[in-house]
């Protein structure tokens, strides 16, 4: 046997001093056999070399590798241990044996090489907890275990935290929002037995509880409301996100919760409730890019499903034996297909989803969640229609002075002049339209949907330019209609619908509309509109809608789009303009001329009607005048605006939960698709067939079980099942301190980190199914443990030792989530609607970052242009925020938030200027800021007990003396500061669209919004102590 | 900060440092089986060991024609195209490879020549359209590799597959990679910096995502950051309305102060770090708006790029910032620049899109040689895939265009680590297979990462149990054929 010397004098070093204990097979040597010998002798057949495999005992000493007991006969020792190039590991692969784990291998063969089922495939065991020295810290069973370990390496626990802290921390765990001031001070105050345990059995009890729980599951089951993919449109998936929710707040038990996303349509008479919730595996991508193969999308479409079920559910990272039998962990290819099998009989569609329509199968039912708003609803959307219908008299006379004097104004310097008409670009066309005589833009075949890009060159005046006009002109070919489509059906003649109309301008010719320079409108009016389509729809670039002029007309017709700002020929001689026909039903304008005008325009919003009556002195309009004026006042008044959007919401919500709507499920398809092994994963090189089964190495499901899914689920939450319960302990572990027992959540293979604490981990996965998978028993019990209670803040002497945590000897800490971060600022500020559940929502977002990227003009699917929502949806908690997969929000993104195309089980915190900059200059964070500034000074008279009040408020504890001293002079900085610059304040309190309570000076509130913005970046405000 | 004990001693309890210290001291052995299986102390273990030989490029400016760029009308000249012109492509090249579902169901496959003429420039008399005849004229300094190829033949897997290494998402992206094993040397503007344009032969164009530059399972730290024109080039860059900047730089102070005394108290290195973290936050509120400032630059150099480098957001000024970033030593700059799909009307749209991209890239090329930057700065022009030689739809029509094409297109290498004026690989007749020196995506991705001092092999990140590097499980190749 070669031996090089300097092993052996690493060998020497290496072992004096330590004691001669038994070596651990599966701590320390099942993971050298993985990572360093797998690769070519373990289960993957394809991939063996010499025919020799080390995962199976028998094997390896039938070949010789190993005889037990003797390492000096053992191949295996020799190689590993030669300093020829008969070494082993060889000298080119990548991961090499070092002397210490070269001798942990010989030691083991020395002492019999006992193989053990790998921990994870193995039941977990309830052992009785440890008996411990210090008897008065256990709370109990798991303090046992953790304290045994700890004074096993001669450590003591940290101190409890302090109430301050811990009613923080118990706030932001079960609920992801800080406790009031006035919660944390009564907590503070009361001393009573019983007080913590009565909060958590409240904050069990909040409906935020369910919100909290149901993001980690959200992430691993990647929810989100596009399809994915490069178009990306929109779905409706969250009727599924809300019973996700609503199953963590009736405290749903884990098993079941399981059984009925994994296969309630298998269910007997299955209830809307459980065919919602098999959305689940239906929240994989899915494409409809023209082209794409369907048998390879739903290849990938099943694929994911087992790879979600592998890391979310099983801890296992099944998706490695898709191409080859998998490296590490018994799980052969054959396994995979198996359990691929189960999800490939439903009757999805490999190209699916377009135009807003929900990817087959779908249905439509009612949102599980109960939240008893409707009377309330009912009375809000009352109240609000009867002030939209009884407007302040005041209000309206206001209202219609400025429409007269806009009526005076009209036409004033009006100039109209030609442009030149130079490019003309379209997608999906190469012929059926062009330019005329450098003037007319000329569509002789109308394609079913269509945008069109024109370049024009501004006549060049000295004059600035204060719109266009768009003319539409009769088309002879067309009997001198305007357009290529009916409208609608029963219309004598055809027309023309514009469904979004944009333009930039620029130094250089563009020849498409450069996104980043849209010229924003100030008015946009028509010649004529059919009721319904009035001008304005063309702002809105999610077509919605559109201008269509009034039919009967056959003269030429135009819309006039006034520039909120001129703009000057000298500097920007270009303009682009888009002109979006987007809806289908070739409704495209025929002949159209684009002008543009100096001074004013000469149309109106008004229509002929209201104009007259506006024109009319009021003691001599008659009552129905009056009241169709008062009608189109508060139908679109921009003083109105903020009513309706709150009647809109609240008509909307009220919709959400009476309504039916749509949401996809699973189902079985008439006839199932056949399921193969695909070589190398290939869905084009099928080989054997199979029929749905459960991996071998795994307890076998029970022969009665049908076999289906719902065997499937079944079989997973069978209670000798070893994965399921110690993944989902696991889960719930990492939620509350930040790591799991095992730190990597998707892996329990042997790949896998082996848990900190192993027996804690079986003794609570045990615990849990013998208590019917109680999940709110299970927070609870960790979260009364007094190693959950610790203090966070240790000795430096521990962070040394322990950097990761993971002897538990001091209270986790963490940098919230990305949506607590928001979800607290809302709180704080007092803006939080805290409704649960609904359609998501569209809060603050700078710009369009969706039409940049996205195919907007080209497609019919929705979600391709982003709009701002209004009033309520702005306030909503983060969870709800509308997630477009290839555009996921970007101040929650900056924050680690996943964008949901596969399964995460293991976010980042990661520390970033970006983070930075959303928290000091988000409108969202800003406009918190602006509002918890107003609660501040609302609660009391003195800047010191506002700034303690404050300061309880955003980070649940007092100011210490050191920081209150900071705090008022910064205060008293920014006052000086906005005393003498007074535009100042009011620009910034102009942030966000909440209206500011007058009644605080403007200098006074401005300086309270930034110290509000000052306590909201603490580094403490975003963190879990 | 520095000599800040409280600082110290945090770093030295963060477990980069930690292993970075004792990883390589005596307790290594103990604690590499202690620690063995969890994935970020594997993972630091690598970081810190890069680059793994001396780089040849210190940044990379990737130029990415987003849609599939016409190899057959731009660079894969093949005189037998003129012969075949409306004839049936021969079943023999076409073999029985599948095509996308545009063209799988068409009756006829008539081969079309390209739509436009071309020189034989340079040193080497490599072919390129007259479409690009400000390329043309940097022939000698650029590699030309003609035998690319990718399994993948739809743009979402297609454009995945070349920007991260794999065609499902979840992987990081190519800058990403670059960040994370080299980080930054710049302390004022990310590590990675995206930009994108819209092109004017087809728009839109195929769609782009976020994941193209994303970190994947790499920290979120290293995803690649949007600069955009206008008013906000970096997204919630300005202060908001009624604060200035001195107003907001006491802030910071005071801000930094209660940040010191929370993290004395909680004894928590964290804090300490968003420190840092606000610090750079306020020196890209300067450093960004300078960058964006083109004022500077000489009226020679701004004609270089030619008239669209005047119109913010265009390729050609992303170009210019392209080059003012690396400049600035900002490691991965990329450019996505969209509309390269035509499926339809080719003859149209692809002049206008050779158009927008010409000129500038060019320039940027000269404009790095000039600056003495192109010697460690890698250019990749790269695109998804390729177009079919036979037409899509009706021949000759005007509607007529190319469908996408996997099994070889062209890119193009130059600058740090690259030969200059060559070409590598070759195709057949039709340009329709490789018949010469195949180089996979992998290998392209293993070429970038050599010529930044990365071997691909050992630059890996622990990921669920797998070591996964940028080039994935198959075996990747640099190839050495174009290095210098």
């Amino acid at each position: 046997m070669l031996i090089s010397k300097f092993l052996h004098i690493a060998l020497a070093l290496t072992l004096v001093g330590s004691v001669s204990k038994a070596v651990d097979f599966q701590r320390e040597v099942l993971p050298l056999l993985s990572d360093r010998c797998f690769q070519c002798h373990g289960p993957d057949e394809n991939a063996r070399q010499a025919d020799l495999r080390l995962d199976v005992r028998g094997e390896a000493i039938d070949y010789g590798a190993i005889v037990p007991h003797q390492p000096e006969s053992s191949t295996l020792v020799e190689r590993i241990l030669a300093d020829d190039d008969s070494v082993m590991p060889p000298r080119t692969a990548k991961k090499q044996l070092s002397p210490a784990e070269r001798e942990i291998l010989r030691q083991w063969v020395a002492e019999g090489a006992k193989y053990e089922k790998h921990w994870a495939f193995m039941p977990p065991q309830k052992r009785m907890p440890p008996e411990v020295e210090n008897k008065d810290w256990p709370a109990g069973p798991i303090d046992r275990f953790v304290l045994a370990k700890l004074e096993g390496q001669g450590l003591t626990p940290n101190n409890e935290a302090d109430r301050y802290t811990l009613i923080r921390r118990l706030y932001l765990d079960l609920t992801g929002l800080p406790p009031s001031a006035e919660e944390v001070e009564a907590f503070a105050a009361d001393k009573s037995a019983g007080a913590y345990e009565r909060l958590v059995d409240r904050l069990l009890a909040s409906p935020h509880f369910g919100e909290r729980m149901a993001l980690e599951w959200l992430d691993a089951v990647r929810y989100a409301d596009t399809n994915g993919y490069s178009i990306d449109g929109g779905r409706h998936m969250w009727l599924w996100r809300d019973w996700v929710i609503n199953a963590f707040n009736q405290n749903w038990p884990y098993d079941q919760f399981l059984v009925e996303q994994l296969a309630g349509d298998l269910l007997e008479n299955p209830t809307d409730a459980q065919l919602i919730a098999t959305g689940m595996q239906r929240n994989n991508m899915v494409t409809h890019e023209g082209g794409t193969i369907p048998e390879e999308n739903l290849t990938n479409y099943n694929a994911d499903r087992v790879k979600t079920l592998g890391e979310a559910v099983m801890g296992l990272t099944l998706g490695c034996a898709q191409c080859h039998d998998h490296k590490y962990d018994p799980i052969t290819q054959r396994d995979y297909y198996r359990l691929f099998a189960f999800f490939n009989t439903l009757s999805d569609k490999g190209l699916d989803g377009s135009g807003g329509v929900n990817p087959r199968p779908f249905f439509e039912a009612q949102t599980v969640l109960q939240t008893g708003e409707e009377p309330v609803l009912r009375e809000t959307i009352a109240h609000l229609e009867q002030q939209l219908a009884n407007p302040s008299e005041a209000d309206m006379a206001k209202w219609e002075d400025r429409q007269r004097e806009e009526l005076d104004r009209r036409a004033v310097g009006l100039v109209i002049l030609p442009t030149r008409a130079l490019k003309i670009s379209t997608p999906n066309s190469g012929s059926g339209f062009g330019i005329d005589n450098e003037r007319v833009i000329h569509i002789t075949y109308a394609p079913d949907i269509a945008a069109y890009d024109v370049l024009l060159q501004l006549p060049s005046i000295d004059e600035p330019i204060t719109g266009i006009r768009v003319r539409m002109l009769p088309d002879d070919e067309l009997d001198g209609a305007l357009g290529h489509g009916k409208l609608e059906a029963g219309d004598t003649q055809k027309s023309l619908l514009l469904t979004a109309l944009s333009m930039s301008a620029d130094a250089a010719p563009g020849e498409v509309v450069n996104l980043h320079r849209l010229i924003p409108a100030r008015q946009v009016t028509a010649s004529s509109w059919r009721e319904g389509y009035r001008a304005e729809n063309v702002l809105d670039p999610r077509r919605q809608n559109g201008w269509s002029p009034k039919l009967e007309s056959s003269a030429p017709q135009h819309l006039t789009y006034t520039f909120q700002s001129p703009i000057d020929a000298g500097q920007t001689p270009y303009l682009t303009v888009q002109l979006n026909y987007g809806k289908g039903g070739r409704r495209i304008a025929a002949r159209t001329e684009i002008d543009v005008i100096t001074g004013n325009d000469d149309g109106s919003p008004l229509p002929a009607e209201m104009i007259s009556i506006v024109r009319t002195p009021v003691n001599q309009r008659s009552e129905q005048q009056q009241q169709a004026l008062a009608d189109y006042y508060a139908q679109h008044a921009s003083a109105t605006q903020s009513l309706r959007t709150a009647l809109a919401n609240a008509r909307e919500r009220l919709g959400v939960v009476t309504g039916k709507f749509s949401t996809m499920i699973m189902d079985q398809a008439e006839e199932p698709r056949t399921t193969y092994v695909l070589a190398r994963g290939d869905y084009s090189q099928p080989g054997k067939v199979v029929t749905p089964g459960t991996p071998e190495v795994l307890p076998a499901m029970d022969e009665a079980a049908p076999s289906n899914r719902l065997g499937l689920a079944q079989w997973l939450v069978a209670p000798d099942h070893p994965l399921t319960a110690r993944v989902e302990v696991n889960r719930v572990w990492k939620q509350l301190f930040g790591a799991g027992l095992v730190r990597t959540p998707a892996d329990f293979g042997v790949q896998g980190a082996y848990p900190t604490h192993p027996e804690l981990l079986d003794w609570l996965a045990v615990d849990f199914v013998e208590h019917g998978w109680d999940v709110k028993r299970l927070v609870r019990m960790i979260v009364t443990s007094s190693t959950y209670r610790q203090s966070a803040a240790a000795p430096a002497e521990l962070l040394r030792r322990d950097p990761l945590n993971e002897l538990l000897a001091r209270g986790p800490r963490f940098r919230l989530p990305a949506e607590f971060v928001r979800d607290s600022a809302l709180k704080t500020s007092g803006l939080l609607v805290d409704r649960l559940g609904g359609p998501s929502v569209n809060p603050y977002t700078p710009g369009d970052p969706w039409r940049e990227v996205s195919h907007y003009g080209s497609t019919y699917a929705t979600a391709q242009a982003f709009v701002q929502d209004h009033g309520e949806k702005l306030y909503r908690r983060s969870l709800y925020t509308y997630w477009k997969r290839t555009v996921p929000p970007p101040n929650m993104a900056a924050f680690d938030a996943p964008n949901r195309e596969t399964c995460v089980v293991n976010r980042g915190a990661t520390n970033t200027p970006l983070q930075a900059l959303v928290l000091l200059n988000d409108t969202q964070f800003v406009e918190a800021s602006r509002a918890f500034a107003e609660r501040i000074y609302a609660h009391d008279s003195t800047d010191e007990s506002r700034l303690r009040w404050a300061t309880m408020e955003m980070l649940s504890r007092p100011p210490t003396d050191a920081e209150l001293g900071i705090l008022m002079a910064a205060l008293s900085r920014e006052r000086e500061s906005y005393a003498s610059d007074r535009p100042a304040a009011e620009k910034l309190l102009d942030v966000g669209e909440s209206a500011r309570d007058e009644s605080i000076p403007v200098e006074e509130h401005a300086a309270w919004t930034q110290i509000a913005t000052l306590l909201l970046n603490l580094s403490e405000a975003i963190t879990r102590n | 900060m520095i000599n800040d004990p409280i600082y110290d001693q945090a770093l030295n309890t963060t477990r980069r440092a930690f292993l970075g210290h004792s990883a390589r001291g005596v307790g290594a052995v103990a604690l590499g089986t202690m620690l063995a299986a969890d994935e970020a102390s594997a993972n630091s273990a690598v970081a810190d060991l890069v680059p793994h030989f001396a780089p040849q490029a210190k940044r990379v400016v990737c130029l990415f024609q987003a849609g599939g760029l016409s190899h057959v009308d731009l660079f894969d000249y093949k005189p037998t195209l003129s012969k075949f012109h409306g004839q049936e492509i021969p079943p023999s090249v076409k073999g029985d490879q599948r095509l996308t579902g545009m063209t799988s169901g068409q009756s006829a496959y008539p081969v079309t020549r390209p739509i436009s003429s071309g020189q034989f420039c340079g040193e080497h008399r490599t072919w390129i359209s007259n479409l690009l005849p400000h390329t043309q004229q940097i022939a000698d300094k650029i590699a030309i590799v003609k035998s690319m190829y990718t399994e993948a033949i739809n743009h979402d897997p297609a454009i995945t597959f070349v920007n991260t290494g794999n065609q499902q998402p979840g992987y990081p992206s190519m800058g990403a990679w670059a960040s994370y094993g080299l980080g930054s040397e710049n302390r004022n503007l990310p590590t990675f910096i995206t930009m994108t344009s819209q092109g004017s032969g087809k728009y839109p164009g195929q769609p782009i995502y976020s994941r193209l530059w994303g970190s994947g399972f790499l920290p979120s730290t290293h995803q690649g950051v949007g600069l955009r024109p206008g008013a906000n080039p970096v997204l919630y860059l300005d202060n908001p309305p009624g604060v200035s900047r001195g107003q907001r730089r006491e802030l910071l102070d005071d801000l930094g102060q209660l940040n010191h005394l929370a993290a004395e108290r909680m004894a928590d290195a964290e804090t300490l770090a968003r420190i840092d973290a606000y610090e750079m936050a306020f020196r890209m509120q300067m450093s960004v708006p300078e960058l964006m400032d083109l004022s500077g630059e000489s009226p020679s150099t701004l004609e270089s790029y030619g008239p669209d480098a005047l119109r913010p957001g265009s390729y050609a000024a992303n170009c210019l910032l392209a080059r003012r970033l690396l400049e600035r030593d900002v490691r991965f700059v990329q450019l996505f620049h969209r509309g390269w799909d035509q499926h339809i009307a080719l003859s149209q749209q692809l002049p206008r899109q050779c158009q927008d991209i010409d000129q500038p890239t060019a320039a940027l090329v000269n404009d790095l040689e000039q600056r003495g930057l192109l010697d460690d700065t890698l250019v990749l022009f790269a695109t998804e895939f390729g177009r079919t030689v036979f037409t899509q739809g009706k021949f000759e029509a005007p509607a007529a265009g190319r469908d996408h094409h996997g099994r070889c297109f062209t890119i193009w290498m130059a600058g740090g680590g690259v030969r200059a004026g060559m070409e590598y690989g070759s195709t057949d007749d039709f340009c329709y297979n490789i018949v010469e020196n195949p180089v996979h995506l992998r290998d392209m991705h293993a070429t970038l990462l050599h010529c930044l001092g990365l071997d691909f092999e050992r630059f890996t990140y622990r990921f669920r149990g797998l070591d996964v590097g940028l080039t994935g499980v198959e075996q990747a190749h640099v190839v050495k054929g174009i290095l210098a």
